[in-house]
Order: C-alpha cells, then sequence, then structure tokens
C-alpha cells in the first residue's frame, strides 16, 4: 500500500503544470515523436484528450525500427449529450479530416475521435470551437461530462431539468485559460489572479469525478454510477428539486481487493435552484479536500464516503453548504432504456432515436448511417442527442420534417437497421477496448456484435428473442460500459477471456457479481445456453433474467 | 661520380646563393651542357650516376635538363579527377614520391585546375576514375568540357593518363580512355601509355608512377619520349601485373590484368530483412543485415558493391521464346557457363546501353532507332533471322553491372557482420511503372540467401577527427552512411557535436530508423536533429527548407569549424542542398555570391564539405 502521506506522482504534476500547461506547447513542437511527454500525458487530459496507441501495431512497428503508432483520442464536453445540425455537420468533416473517421459515442453522452495524430490536435481543436466545442476537463481529476436523461418525451420539464447539465457543468469547469492558450492560440493572460481558481485551486481533485441527471422513470442514464447523482422530482409537471446520491462507482482492478464497485447513497431531497447547484459544488469540494491522494486507485469519492462515514460526509457536506438534505422524495426508475423508433413529445415534435451498435457511427455493411446523420444535419431541420446507452436520437422535428427526414434514415439503412436488430443486441453496450485502449486486457467493442450474433440463436431456442436482457461487455474491470450494473456482465481478463457476472437487475439499481471466471467463448455460450434455458423455463411472470438469477441465488449477493 | 670535395664546393656554393643566382646559374650550366655556353665540361663516363643531394638522377651520360639541381625547371603536374577519393589519394602519394626524389611537382584537383594553364604544361600526368554509366567524376566534368571543346594544340604538353575503374562494370575505364584519346588528339605526346587498373589499383598505379617519374627525370633525352623500352623497364617490375597490349605508341595501352588476390569478393548471408517503411507507405526501404565467415574491413562512408541476378521468369521466358537450350556450355566475355547461368547472374538484360543495341542491329540485320531497351523488347520487337542464333546475341551482351550501396553499420574490428539500407528503385518508362534489378532483388531475397559483394572504399567520405562537430544531410536512404557514423561515434566516444537532418514522404510510416534517432538523441549522441517530411502538410518542406530555418544555428556550426555531410540522392537533393548552403554562408556569413563560393570551395580544401549522392 502506498505512504498514505506521499503524494501520488499525478499530484506533483498538476501543481506543477503552471495550470494545467505543463510543458504541452514544446511537447507540440517536438517532431522527433509522435508522442508527447511523460508528465504531459497526465496534463493533456484535464483537455480532454488522451495519448494512445494503436495497440495491434505495436510489435510490428517496434520490428520496423518505428516507435508505436501514437494518436490522440479527443472527447468532447457535450453537456447532456446535444449538439445542432450546425455543429453536427462541424464534427462530421472534423472527423473526416483528422481522425479514423469512425465518430464513437460513449457511455457518457458525448462522442470521442480516435486516431489524430499530434499534428492534428491543433487544427482539430481550432475547428471545433469554430462550432462552439470544446473538450476541456472532458477528462482528467476534475467534473466530467454531465450526463442528463436523453429522452424528451419523458416529461414537460426536460428542457429545465436538461439545462442543470449546463450549469453544472460550466459551474465545475476549471477556470485556467490554457486551453484557449494551447491549441487556440489566444493571447496568455496577463493577469494570472483572473484564473484562480477556489474549487479546483492548483490541485485539482484526488481523481475524476463524475455527475449525471436522470428524470424518473427512466434511468438511462445509470444514475447510481455516479459520484453525485442528481434524481429529477417533478410534481404536477414541475421541478420542484432533486434526491441527491453521492458515491457511486464502478470501477475495480483485478486482485485488488480494496477496489469494489459500489452504488450512489441516498443523501436526501434538495430544492431547485441555487441550493442544488450548492450541494453539488460543496460534495466536490469535500472529495477535493478529504479524497486520497496518494493512492489512485482508492480515491474516488466511494472510497472517501466509505473512510469518512456516510454520516460524517453528509454532515461535511451540509455544513459547508450551510443547510441540511430533507428527507429523499419518492421517486421510481422503472426502465433504463432508449425508445427506439419514432416518438412525439408534449409539443409535438418528432424524435427518432436511433440504434447505433457500439456507438460507433460510420458507414459499413449494415448501412452508411454517418451520411445519413450528415444529410440530415444538412437539411438543419433536425438536432442531435446522444445516450447514455451509446445510441443517438435525431431530434426536435417538426411535424412537416418527419416524413423527409424518415426518407433519409430509409435510404441510407438505419430504420432497417433499428428495428431489425435483436432486443439482446439493442440493450448491449461494450466499451472500446482494443486497439486504442491502453487498458484492454481484451476485445469488446470488436466482439461483442459477434458474440451476440452466436447467443441469439440460444435465446431463439428458448423462446427469449423478444425479452430486453441487457449485456455490457468491457476489456478490463474499470466498468466503462458499466458492466456491473447489467444481467449479463462479461468483464475482460485476458485476450479471450472474461468473468461472467450476474444477478444484476435490469434498471441499474442493483450491482450483479461474479459467477465464473475466465470463460473462453464457447464456455461463456454453455453457461448462457444453460442459465436461459431454466430462466425461459422457471421464470416468474413479468421478472427479468437479472431478477431470476438473483433470486434462483445462482450467485449470490454480500 | 664527383669527388666528394667537388661536391662539397657545389653544396657551399648553393648555400651562399641567392634564389636568382642559383637560377642563373642553372641557366648558365643548361647552356653549357648544349653548347650554347663554352667551357670545359667534365668527362662523360658512361651511364654514370649524378648524385646530388643524395638523390639519384637517371644520368645516361647527360645531365638531366634541368632536373639535375635543387630547383627543377622542368614541371610536372600530377592532376587527378575522383569521386570516392581513390584518384586523389594516388595523386597525393606519387607526389610525395616525387618530391622526395627531388622532382618538381604540383599536385592539383581538375576541378582547381586552371585550365589556361593546359598548354603552358611540361609534363601533364592526369589520374582519373569513371563513374556513373561510363561518366566522369563530378568534379572532372568541366575539365572534359575544356578540353572536348579546346580549339587549340597541345603539342608542347607532354601527358599520360591513369584510369581507374572496375572491370565488373561494361564501359570499364571509359573516362580514362576518352580523356587519353582527346589529349592525344589535340597533339599531346603520350609518354606514357595509358594504365587502366580495376578496384584493386595500388600496384598497376605504382607501376605508371614509375614509369612517369623514370620519364621526367629522364625528360632531357628527347628520344626517351614515349621510348617503349623505357616504359617496358619501369613497367616490367615484378610488382606491376601489367600488359602491353597494344605496341604502336598510339594505342600502347597497358591493361592491368586482375592478380590473383584479385578485387576481394566477399560471401555473405543475409540474416534480416526488414521493410523500414510502414503500411500505407509509397515507399519500400530495406534494412538488410549480412553476415559473412571472413572479417570484413570496411569504414564508415564505404559502400559495398553488389551483382544482381537478373528476374529467373524473365530469364526463363527469354530462354523459352528463343528456343534455346537452358543447359547449353557457353562462352560470352569472360564468363562461361551454361545459357541459363549466364543470363540469369553474369549478362545485362535490362536497359541494354545504346552500343549493345547497335551490336544488335548489325547482328540481326534490322534498321531501327538505336536506342536503350530491355534484351526481351528487343527481340520481340526484332526476332533474330537468317540464321543468327541466340547465343550469337549473349556474345554482346554486357556483364551486369555491380550496384552499390552505403554501409549503414560501423564495424569495429573482426566484425562479420554489414548492414545497408536500399530503397526499392521504382520509375517509370513510356508505359509502365517498373522496379530497379538490384534493389528489388535485394528486398526479395529471403533470409539465408547467399550474397556475393566487394567493398567500395570513399576516402572522401570520412569521419573527422574526434573532437570536430559534423552536420550530416541525408534524407531518404542518404541516413544509411550517418548511422553508420553515429554508431562508430558513440563507440569511440567522440566529442564533437552530431547533427542530423532527415527527410522522407510521411512522419508515421517513413521515419527510417526513428527509434535509434530517438535513442541516440535522449543518450546524447546526436545533438540535434531536424526533420522533414514533405507530404505531411499543403506545401512540400524538404531538408534544404530546414536547413534554411536553420541558417543562423547552421553557419555558427560551420564558422566554428564543422563537417558537412551530405548522402543521397543526387538530384535534385543534393543540387538544393548546395544551392541553400550557399544562401546560408552568404546571408548569414554577410557574404556576396562570389565570397560564399569561395567560403564553399574553402570548406572543400579543408575537407569539411563530403558527398556521397548517387
Ligand atoms: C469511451 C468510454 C467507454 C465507451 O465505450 O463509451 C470510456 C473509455 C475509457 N475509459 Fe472509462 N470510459 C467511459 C465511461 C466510463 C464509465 C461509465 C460511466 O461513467 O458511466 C466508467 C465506470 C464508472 C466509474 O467511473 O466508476 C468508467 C471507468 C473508467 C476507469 C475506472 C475508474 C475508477 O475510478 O475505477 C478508468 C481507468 C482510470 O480512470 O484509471 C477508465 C478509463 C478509460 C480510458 C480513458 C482508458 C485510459 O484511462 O487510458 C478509456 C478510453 C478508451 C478509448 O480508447 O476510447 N474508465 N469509464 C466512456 C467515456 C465516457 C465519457 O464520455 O466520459
Ligand atoms: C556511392 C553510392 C551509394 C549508394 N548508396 C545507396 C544506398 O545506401 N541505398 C540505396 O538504396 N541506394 C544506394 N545507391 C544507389 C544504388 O546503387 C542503385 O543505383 C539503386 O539501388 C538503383 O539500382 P537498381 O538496380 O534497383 O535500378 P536499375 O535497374 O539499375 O535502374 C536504374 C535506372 O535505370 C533506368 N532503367 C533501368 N531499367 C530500365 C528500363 N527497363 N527501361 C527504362 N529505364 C530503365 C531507369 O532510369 C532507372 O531509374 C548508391 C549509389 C552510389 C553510387
Ligand atoms: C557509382 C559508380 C559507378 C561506377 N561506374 C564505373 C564504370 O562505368 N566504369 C568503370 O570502369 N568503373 C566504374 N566505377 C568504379 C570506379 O571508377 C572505381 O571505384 C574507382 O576506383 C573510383 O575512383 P575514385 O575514388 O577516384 O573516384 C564506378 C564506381 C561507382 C561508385
Ligand atoms: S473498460 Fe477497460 S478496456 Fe474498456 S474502455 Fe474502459 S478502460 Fe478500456
Amino acid at each position: 500500500m502506498p505512504d498514505p502521506h506521499k503524494l501520488s506522482p499525478v499530484e506533483r504534476i498538476k501543481t506543477a503544470s503552471d495550470g494545467l500547461r505543463g510543458t504541452l506547447k514544446e511537447s507540440l513542437t517536438d517532431d522527433i515523436t509522435g508522442a508527447i511527454k511523460e508528465d504531459d500525458q497526465s496534463v493533456i487530459k484535464f483537455h480532454g484528450m488522451y495519448q494512445q496507441d494503436d495497440r495491434d501495431r505495436r510489435q510490428e512497428r517496434s520490428e520496423k525500427k518505428l516507435e508505436w503508432l501514437y494518436s490522440f483520442m479527443i472527447r468532447l464536453r457535450l453537456p447532456g449529450g446535444f449538439i445542432t445540425a450546425e455543429q453536427w455537420k462541424g464534427l462530421h468533416h472534423i472527423a473526416g479530416e483528422h481522425s479514423t473517421g469512425v465518430i464513437k459515442i460513449t457511455t457518457r453522452q458525448t462522442i470521442q475521435l480516435h486516431g489524430i495524430i499530434k499534428s492534428d490536435i491543433k487544427p482539430t481543436l481550432k475547428s471545433f470551437d469554430t462550432f462552439h466545442l470544446d473538450s476541456i476537463a472532458a477528462c482528467g481529476d476534475v467534473n466530467r461530462n454531465v450526463t442528463c436523461s436523453a429522452h424528451p418525451k419523458q416529461s414537460k420539464v426536460h428542457e429545465e431539468v436538461f439545462a442543470y447539465a449546463d450549469q453544472i457543468s460550466t459551474m465545475a469547469l476549471p477556470r485556467t485559460r490554457a486551453f484557449y492558450e494551447i491549441w487556440l492560440d489566444k493571447e496568455p493572460l496577463t493577469n494570472k489572479e483572473e484564473e484562480k481558481d477556489p474549487l479546483y485551486e492548483n490541485r485539482y481533485l484526488p481523481r475524476k469525478f463524475k455527475i449525471a441527471i436522470a428524470i424518473p422513470p427512466n434511468n438511462d442514464v445509470d444514475v447510481l454510477s455516479n459520484d453525485c447523482g442528481l434524481i429529477a422530482i417533478i410534481e404536477n409537471d414541475k421541478l420542484i428539486g432533486f434526491n441527491i446520491t453521492a458515491g457511486g462507482g464502478l470501477g475495480t482492478t483485478h486482485g485488488n481487493s480494496s477496489t469494489y464497485p459500489r452504488l450512489g447513497t441516498m443523501l436526501g431531497f434538495c430544492e431547485a435552484g441555487e441550493k442544488t447547484l450548492k450541494v453539488v459544488y460543496e460534495i466536490i469540494t469535500v472529495q477535493r479536500d478529504f479524497g486520497n491522494r496518494s493512492d489512485r486507485k482508492l480515491s474516488r469519492l466511494k472510497y472517501t464516503i466509505d473512510n469518512m462515514g456516510i454520516e460524517a460526509f453528509k454532515k461535511e457536506v451540509e455544513s459547508r453548504c450551510g443547510f441540511a438534505f430533507e428527507t429523499p422524495r419518492p421517486y421510481a426508475f422503472t426502465e433504463r432504456k432508449d425508445y427506439f423508433g419514432w416518438n412525439v413529445n408534449h409539443e409535438g415534435k418528432w424524435y427518432y432515436t436511433v440504434f447505433v451498435e457500439s456507438g460507433r457511427i460510420t458507414d459499413n455493411e449494415n448501412g452508411s448511417l454517418k451520411t445519413a446523420l450528415y444529410e440530415i444535419a444538412l437539411t438543419g431541420k433536425a438536432n442531435f442527442r446522444f445516450t447514455c446507452n451509446q445510441n443517438i436520437i435525431v431530434s426536435d422535428i417538426q411535424d412537416r420534417d418527419r416524413d423527409e427526414i424518415s426518407g433519409l434514415l430509409e435510404k441510407h439503412g438505419v430504420i432497417a437497421t433499428t428495428s431489425g436488430s435483436s432486443a439482446m443486441r439493442k440493450n448491449s453496450i461494450a466499451c472500446v477496448a482494443f486497439n486504442t485502449c491502453p487498458l484492454a486486457l481484451a476485445e469488446a467493442q470488436r466482439y461483442l456484435p459477434t458474440l451476440i450474433t452466436k447467443i441469439e440463436p440460444l435465446l431463439a431456442r428458448h423462446e427469449l428473442s423478444d425479452d430486453e436482457i441487457s449485456i455490457r461487455m468491457t476489456g478490463c474491470p474499470n466498468g466503462c460500459g458499466r458492466p456491473t450494473l447489467a444481467e449479463i456482465g462479461l468483464i475482460g481478463t485476458a485476450y479471450g477471456k472474461y468473468n461472467l457476472h450476474l444477478g444484476g437487475d435490469r434498471n441499474g439499481l442493483r450491482l450483479n457479481v461474479k459467477y465464473k471466471e475466465n470463460l473462453e467463448e464457447a464456455d461463456i455460450l454453455r453457461e448462457l445456453d444453460v442459465l436461459l434455458g431454466s430462466y425461459s423455463k422457471e421464470r416468474e411472470i413479468g421478472e427479468s433474467f437479472g431478477d431470476y438469477t438473483s433470486r434462483k441465488k445462482i450467485v449470490q449477493h454480500v | 661520380m664527383i669527388p666528394e670535395t667537388t661536391y662539397n664546393t657545389l653544396q657551399e656554393l648553393i648555400k651562399t646563393s641567392t634564389m636568382e643566382e642559383i637560377i642563373w646559374i642553372n641557366g648558365y650550366l643548361n647552356g653549357l651542357v648544349s653548347g650554347a655556353v663554352h667551357a670545359k665540361l667534365p668527362d662523360a663516363t658512361g651511364n654514370g650516376h649524378l648524385k646530388i643531394n643524395g638523390s639519384l638522377v637517371n644520368g645516361n651520360g647527360h645531365l638531366p635538363n634541368g632536373n639535375a639541381l635543387p630547383v627543377a625547371v622542368k614541371k610536372m603536374t600530377i592532376a587527378y579527377g575522383t569521386e570516392t577519393g581513390n584518384s586523389k589519394k594516388l595523386a597525393l602519394q606519387f607526389s610525395a614520391s616525387a618530391k622526395k626524389e627531388k622532382l618538381s611537382v604540383k599536385c592539383v584537383a581538375l576541378e582547381q585546375y586552371r585550365l589556361e594553364d593546359l598548354d603552358r604544361e611540361d609534363h601533364f600526368f592526369l589520374i582519373i576514375s569513371t563513374h556513373g554509366e561510363g561518366e566522369p567524376p563530378e568534379t572532372a566534368k568541366k575539365f572534359i568540357q575544356h578540353i572536348e571543346g579546346y580549339r587549340g594544340r597541345l603539342d608542347k604538353v607532354q601527358f599520360s593518363v591513369l584510369a581507374l575503374g572496375d572491370s565488373s562494370y561494361p564501359l570499364y575505364c571509359k573516362t580514362g580512355e576518352d580523356v587519353d584519346q582527346r589529349l592525344f588528339d589535340l597533339g599531346a605526346k603520350r609518354v606514357v601509355p595509358l594504365v587502366k587498373c580495376d578496384v584493386d589499383f595500388e600496384e598497376a598505379a605504382a607501376g605508371w608512377y614509375r614509369a612517369i617519374a623514370s620519364h621526367v627525370s629522364n625528360a632531357g633525352n628527347v628520344n626517351n619520349v614515349g621510348n617503349p623500352e623505357v616504359l617496358g623497364q619501369a613497367l616490367a617490375n615484378p610488382a606491376v601485373s601489367g600488359q602491353v597490349v597494344g605496341s604502336s605508341q598510339e594505342s600502347l595501352a597497358i591493361a592491368a590484368v586482375p592478380k590473383k588476390s584479385g578485387k576481394k569478393n566477399y560471401e555473405g548471408r543475409i540474416t534480416k530483412t526488414i521493410n523500414l517503411n510502414d503500411r500505407g507507405s509509397l515507399k519500400e526501404t530495406y534494412h538488410i543485415e549480412i553476415v559473412t565467415d571472413e572479417a570484413l574491413d570496411y569504414e564508415p562512408g564505404d559502400s559495398i558493391a553488389i551483382i544482381p541476378s537478373n528476374n529467373e521468369d524473365l530469364v526463363n521466358h527469354i530462354i523459352n521464346k528463343a528456343g534455346a537450350d537452358a543447359n547449353e556450355v557457353i562462352t560470352s566475355g569472360k564468363y562461361t557457363g551454361t545459357v541459363k547461368e549466364l543470363l540469369l547472374n553474369k549478362l545485362n538484360i535490362c536497359h541494354l546501353l545504346t552500343s549493345t543495341v547497335k551490336k544488335y542491329a548489325d547482328l540481326s540485320g534490322y534498321q531501327f532507332a538505336e536506342k536503350r531497351m530491355d534484351l526481351v523488347d528487343l527481340l520481340r520487337l526484332y526476332p533474330l533471322k537468317n540464321n543468327v542464333v541466340f547465343v550469337q546475341v549473349l556474345g554482346i551482351l554486357n556483364p551486369i553491372a555491380p550496384r552499390l550501396y552505403s554501409v549503414s553499420s560501423a564495424v569495429t574490428a573482426g566484425d562479420h557482420e554489414v548492414h545497408i539500407t536500399v530503397s526499392r528503385h521504382k520509375f517509370q518508362t513510356e508505359d509502365e511503372e517498373k522496379f530497379g534489378l538490384c534493389s528489388s532483388f535485394l528486398g526479395d531475397l529471403p533470409v539465408n540467401s547467399k550474397v556475393i559483394f566487394y567493398i567500395h572504399r570513399n576516402r572522401s567520405f570520412k569521419l573527422p577527427s574526434s573532437e570536430k562537430d559534423i552536420i550530416m544531410v541525408g534524407p531518404g536512404t542518404g541516413i544509411a552512411p550517418f548511422r553508420s557514423f553515429l554508431v562508430e561515434r558513440d563507440l569511440k566516444g567522440d566529442l564533437g557535436r552530431n547533427w542530423l537532418f532527415f527527410g522522407e514522404q510521411h512522419f508515421q510510416s517513413d521515419f527510417l530508423y526513428q527509434t535509434e534517432i530517438q535513442q541516440y538523441l535522449q543518450t546524447g549522441v546526436l545533438h540535434k536533429v531536424s526533420l522533414a517530411f514533405s507530404r505531411d502538410q499543403q506545401e512540400k518542406i524538404y531538408v534544404q527548407h530546414r536547413m534554411l530555418e536553420q541558417g543562423d544555428e547552421l553557419y555558427k556550426w560551420l564558422t566554428n569549424g564543422a563537417v558537412f555531410y551530405v548522402a543521397g540522392t543526387k538530384d535534385p537533393m543534393s543540387i538544393d542542398v548546395e544551392k541553400t548552403l550557399l544562401r546560408i554562408i552568404a546571408k548569414h556569413g554577410q557574404k556576396t555570391e562570389e565570397e560564399a563560393i569561395a567560403f564553399l570551395d574553402q570548406m572543400k580544401k579543408e575537407e569539411r564539405y563530403h558527398k556521397d549522392v548517387y
């Protein structure tokens, strides 16, 4: 265990970074390598980017006496996952020009572009800037992209709730102007006082920090997996406030028993407006001041809370706020899903939710989704919203434009894919993993689609083809695809091997538990065949697969 | 032959005289000998030697005309035209010997030679090599143009040419032959016949030197000019395996017959071939490692010469079309073997020289424009007729020429390994894109294949002493010799700073030896690396652009004594680099164009500007 008084190396990098500038400018002009300096690799995350390399190519490049194929992944900051048609056009071209071309929707409602080489970072960010898009704090030890229920049909107050995502995101942005100086060539500040940061000081947070806003009854954002969760309380079509949770987080490390997934704990109700913002702000400051800064494996808020005790933590937040939480208001999550296909909201505007397998927007043999979205953007008659299930909603369409948009979706095979995919496929999530994720132990998004193709016949045999069983796969136990909140969780342990987790519920309210370790494909299929068979025969009416495996004590919850 | 007392008196006289007085005395004695001045001459006693200052002068009963005294009057010039330093090395070596023998000698590089001096030369001796496809060395081009266009006569000039070459090339010692002929045609007297020497030139060259030295020593004796007997004596030294192949004065030429030791061929085995370019690149550059049983003796800056084999499918195709017997044993030139073996490994069938095409036209009885062509096309377009048989065609083919590849490894004594960096050469003909013969041959050779090669020394592309800074401009395969330089400087712990300019098309796919270069930079062996990737941005950026950007610094290095090297393609790269260097010198040294050129010339004189370009 690291010495609790000794700061982790990243802490030094942060405080020495001169407002997250580091030596990025030097790193960028160093043309001998496609990489940046090691310290800058930590700093650049705060600007929404990761240095990566194509892991498929490592060995071959080394033999050729070439360095690894370094490139950068850029993650946009898109609170609530909303972008306009105009912005989509920009995004489309930027992706084509500087990245692999695939626009990847993440599990936190934003998009990532991969494969951007060092010299293209600035042009990319400058182009984004012209469309009022940025990647500030999309990664790093700060508050990340704030997610929010994506489906406007949910409630009349959707827009009002949605606005909180933006406000919180802005409130918790680092004050430094480094992003503008380094990437957009803006003049450096003459008065550094202007960027003094009362929230982050010069140390930022001990670790990443995530906030989500859910509008019951849909838990599409998986609110309990966040460091801070806001559950909108709506009475008589009016937003009155939020039930606030804290301490969610899913990542674990294989073989490190001090790490564990944890669902957010309910703190209480807080009325809408300034008070909500204040509570969120102070939860962040408590984590800033109490979080573990020596061991990054144990520094998320979930561990801070468990160390302090929930009551002590709550007291600390309340005392910083100057007011107390009220008793949580009743709410119920009865679903966690995207409403695929056409839907209409209270104003009569239309929405089409597209199923995007693993969130990868591209043109392929299943249709030309990327072109379809671009052509829709060209009409200027729709906006776009991303969901936390890696899907996209073509949204805000006037009644008179619906046929035109529908025609474009039809023409490019989008509707066929969305309506033709199986229930399990549409309820699947896979993280990025290979070839870009440096932490991946096994494949995920490149593999889950074929695995599902092999599970589908089993489902058919057991007459479960329409059952919306949630299946999630990640390449490692960090949990980017929230696999511990799935009915079938597959967590990579080594290339081609996965732990099978069972017993989670369908709505993201109960963690699953490891059932079997290190399964290869054949084992997975064999296990699932048996489990699905008995589920099909023995389930109670309306009982989900997750609830069934839990009730049958196929796995033991602790 | 003179009594010691007389000799001492003479020495005393010389010591106490001024230069003008000695010249006067010299003239006086000269006149005396020729009978213009009447005085009593000493007795000529047989073939006694006049011993002056310890050096022997072949008297032949006469005092050599003007050469007998410390201040020689008849002068000799040894000029050299070199590309890779061999001719220069010989010229310097012979000049030093001549000086020791108290001959008055001026040694000069052809590019420095004052052309207007030519018709005033007494003895003009030229050492010149052949490069390219029978072309003169770059540095000799001006001189050759001059004599080719020369309108006057060179009747008073006595000359001889030593031609350096490599008998593996079809146009063996072509430049030497041409110059020899031209000087002769202009009326100059060929006092020693042309001597051609192969890559093991030392002994044949030494024989030539003895011949010219002996001629100059005897220069007073007009009868000795071109006297075959004298030549015979000088050249008959057993060390010279020279052969008199002609006997008339005009065509007397001595070919150095390869001796048993011959040029040193090594047999190596390819142990590794890596295409250094990544997927998606337009280039293919092979790093090839070759291991030998015998210890190798090369230095960074040298190249190895490889004779490729022809494409076997093509050879089979030709044999089939010609209806020839692949196994028939025949002789073509110096080779004897089966038809297949000669076509595959010995005879050039690609891009035949016009002279060969002409021979084919004569042989086959067709009339057509004689332009360079592949054998397969010749046979297709102008099929053999009138009983001309295919083996006759084989008789007109030249040997496959060797290709040079700069050594990219460094050798510490006793090493058995050499690396080369070969770029698959692509070129466009009228109707298709083609690949170069040798570069493809090498790139495609599987691991464990045998390769035969010999070492080509480049004496003018060598590392300077330890403390000197060096600037290396080596885009593309130009990196090869510098990889070798860096290993060597690293191993030796040289103190000078090292600055590398490298360029290619794309950073991601074409950065040859990237990880090695990064490591040298990290460990401080390389002090600066400037990179130009031409196609990573809209406008093309090449190494010369990077030089210009760094002009200030570069000029500082130069004024600080840095040695400048450029390697890789000749045209346009090395030309642009040179132009840019001149611009930098002019700009940062605040010099006029002429002053900049003079600065560069001075660098060349100080051996601080070197090229290994092709
Ligand atoms: C893109 C995304 C997965 C996807 O396929 O959609 C993703 C991708 C990565 N995650 Fe994640 N995470 C993503 C959502 C999540 C989630 C889910 C969520 O937040 O709802 C989790 C679990 C929740 C949580 O935070 O506990 C998650 C937990 C992690 C962890 C473990 C953190 C922990 O404290 O336990 C890491 C590793 C780390 O931070 O050291 C990580 C790290 C990474 C990195 C950046 C790998 C790295 O650190 O170098 C992955 C980049 C892969 C690539 O090549 O793109 N990612 N990551 C998601 C981007 C979300 C976003 O837009 O911000
Ligand atoms: C000192 C020195 C060092 C060198 N070092 C290196 C090195 O380190 N690395 C390296 O890669 N190279 C090096 N070279 C170049 C190398 O020697 C070869 O010239 C090169 O590899 C091309 O040879 P090739 O046999 O592949 O091409 P060739 O087949 O010899 O073709 C050469 C040219 O001949 C003409 N030609 C040939 N066939 C035809 C045809 N059928 N029709 C029309 N035209 C034709 C074309 O113009 C073509 O460009 C060096 C050269 C020298 C002199
Ligand atoms: C690229 C190249 C081409 C050559 N072409 C010929 C040639 O056509 N004929 C020939 O006789 N020798 C040829 N040679 C051999 C050289 O003349 C020989 O190596 C000579 O010793 C070089 O002398 P130098 O160092 O003074 O230039 C060639 C050498 C090189 C490097
Ligand atoms: S879960 Fe692991 S493998 Fe997948 S993206 Fe996250 S860190 Fe990478």
